[in-house]
């Protein structure tokens, strides 16, 4: 790791007080695999941040390890003024975290509409059939409402994915590739959705290859490598910075 | 619509036509029907958690024969308890039991709970054995009570609510979402604020209650027990292929493969008396479910692409332990 790199090390963390989501020298390995390093980073409230690094550099690693899916090793984790390392994964959620899967995780053998359903059964349940329905629109999925999970398409599962965390009603959301191989039209569908749910007021962390996305939803870009944070800035500073380009997205722009 | 309204008329003239059962059939009928109500009750407590959360129970015989005990022992002497009072004394012996053994089990891998149900039950046929108050393998005898209407009644309302219990908890509620959630899909479960262990558990303990109360109504109704006439390990296995045969994970699955398997079990006694040609039946049952009717008998008549395959698939994946961790 370059003097450059380490000089700004620290740079997942913003100076503000605040933040919805604080991650403090957090660490987990997999027998050598040292998947979360020592991470550092910030998310602040109604900020959308994203998240790149190259693959294996433990992006959705660390996803799990906030969402309570995977046990820290040690490290501190401040989610929403509650210290959340090694909490179980529910007890998380239900302070107002939610997540997808990089690997869409279907209720298979449910409807679509079931699924969104399966989003409100914990706690959120007010209403709960109106904004299935309403969620079914914003994701264009109404023809498929009776259809079981399993029968969709890629695109679509990454659809269903996001519409069920939105059925959550949380406070952050953590999407891990959801436009990964979806059809434009879909990441257009997508992309509007996330705008409307910043409206009101909800904070993302967003794990993003593509990086036409990365720059038109983004406020702020936080860069991974080797279970470590590395830098972050705005999507301008990321791209000028090519030595972060070439060694950690592995292609200058 | 026009499909839905169709189902309840069925549905309505199957309740009037079995009401009326008593005054069509005489005794011996009567009994065959009380007996497949029993089956398509024990088969429909196996399939909460075998079929709406995926977790396989090897030992439901124990709770079958947890109710049956209590009742036999609380209405013997010296207590001599009115039979109905017995009922809820097993169904709070056998949630205590259910909770001591899903608690630790139902957080790790299929695997795990399905060979301590299977232990247990073994465990329970053996304690009954050796121990004098339950009376050994010579078993226990029950005040008798010969009303033949009496126990098809009764067999016929515990048929019904366990059938109207399931279908309001697992197919009409936030409760079976969360169950079906968890059996689809865990670790997306928890994500979604559900706390899978404890849904888990909820549903093992309705599940093996449901059972001990057919042991209670069965003992009565038989007026003696021994370790093997309701322990046994082949009242699993029958609820097993019957859940099997008539479709897993769906509400009337259980009811046509209960019914059915009790039924030709019952027609081979009387051509052939006691046959292990029964045996072969089940056998050959699993083998066409396999090969033929992987969505089981109901999987037949669904409107949806049924799901039975797919859910036995999810309850395969937790028994050897895929979809947990990997997720990444
Ligand atoms: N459950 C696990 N068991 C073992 N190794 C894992 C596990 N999860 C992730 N890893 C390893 O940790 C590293 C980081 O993986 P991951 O977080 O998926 O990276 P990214 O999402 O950035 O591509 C990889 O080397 C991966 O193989
Ligand atoms: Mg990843």
């Amino acid at each position: 790791m370059s003097q450059t790199v380490q000089a700004v090390a620290n740079d997942g963390m913003r100076p503000s007080g605040g933040s919805i989501l604080v991650v403090r020298d957090l660490y987990r390995y997999f027998g050598g695999i040292k998947a979360a390093n020592g991470v550092n980073l910030d998310v602040g409230r109604r900020e959308i941040a994203g998240l790149i690094g190259p693959n294996g550099s433990g992006k959705s690693t660390l996803f799990s390890l906030v969402a309570g899916t995977v046990k820290p090793d040690r490290g501190q984790i401040r989610f929403d003024g509650h210290e959340i390392a090694g909490m179980s994964a529910h007890r998380i959620a239900r302070l107002g975290l939610a997540r997808t899967f990089q690997i869409p995780a279907m209720f298979d053998n449910m409807t679509v509409t079931e699924n969104l359903l399966a989003g409100a059964a914990q706690g959120h349940w007010q209403g709960a059939h109106e904004r299935a329905a309403e969620t079914l629109g914003l994701l264009k999925l109404v023809h498929v409402a009776d259809n079981r999970a399993s029968d969709l398409s890629g695109g679509q599962q990454k659809l269903l994915e996001f519409g069920r965390v939105i059925m959550r009603q949380a406070s952050l959301i953590l999407l891990d590739e959801v436009t990964a191989g979806v059809h434009p039209n879909i990441r257009k569908i997508i992309l509007e959705a996330i705008a409307r749910l910043r409206e009101r007021g909800i904070s993302f962390l967003i794990i993003e290859h593509d990086m036409e996305m990365v720059r038109n939803v983004c406020d702020r870009i936080i860069v991974m490598d080797s279970g470590r944070v590395v830098t972050s800035g705005s999507f301008n500073d990321i791209v000028r910075n090519s030595e972060v380009m070439q060694t950690y997205l592995g292609r200058p722009q | 619509m026009k499909s839905r309204l169709a189902s309840l008329v069925l549905l309505i003239a199957a309740i009037v036509v079995l009401a009326l059962l008593p005054a069509l059939v005489n005794n011996y009928w009567l009994r065959i029907a009380t007996g497949a109500l029993m089956w398509a009750g024990l088969a429909c407590s196996w399939n909460m958690l075998g079929g709406y959360a995926g977790y396989i129970n090897f030992g439901q015989s124990a709770f079958f024969g947890l109710g049956a005990y209590t009742s036999a022992l609380l209405m013997g002497d010296p207590l001599g308890l009115p039979f109905f009072a017995t009922i809820p004394a097993g169904i709070v012996v056998t949630a205590i039991f259910a909770i001591i053994i899903g608690a630790p089990t139902l957080r790790l891998r299929g695997a795990y709970f399905a060979i301590a149900t299977w232990a247990f039950a073994e465990v329970l046929t053996q304690f009954v054995n050796v121990v004098g108050f339950t009376g050994g393998i010579g078993g226990l005898n029950l005040p008798p009570f010969l009303d033949e209407r009496f126990f098809y009644f009764t067999m016929f309302a515990a048929a019904v609510l366990t059938y109207l219990v399931t279908w309001a908890l697992f197919e009409r509620s936030r409760f079976g979402l969360k169950v079906k959630a968890l059996r689809d899909h865990e670790p997306a479960a928890e994500a979604m604020g559900i706390n899978t262990a404890l849904v888990k558990l909820q549903t093992f303990v309705l599940s093996a209650v449901t059972a001990s109360v057919f042991g209670s109504i069965f003992a009565y109704w038989v007026t003696f027990i021994n370790p093997k006439s309701v322990f046994g390990g082949d009242i699993t296995d029958q609820m097993v292929v019957m859940v099997l045969l008539g479709g897993l994970g769906s509400l009337w699955g259980p009811a046509i493969g209960g019914v059915g398997l009790f039924v030709i079990n019952r027609l081979l006694w009387m051509n052939w008396g006691d046959t292990a040609f029964y045996i072969a039946i089940l056998g050959a049952a699993i083998v066409l479910v396999v090969l033929f009717l992987p969505n089981g008998i109901a999987g037949l008549f669904a409107k949806r692409p049924a799901e039975s395959a797919t859910v036995l698939d999810k309850a395969v994946d937790k028994l050897v332990g895929n979809g947990e961790g990997g997720h990444s």
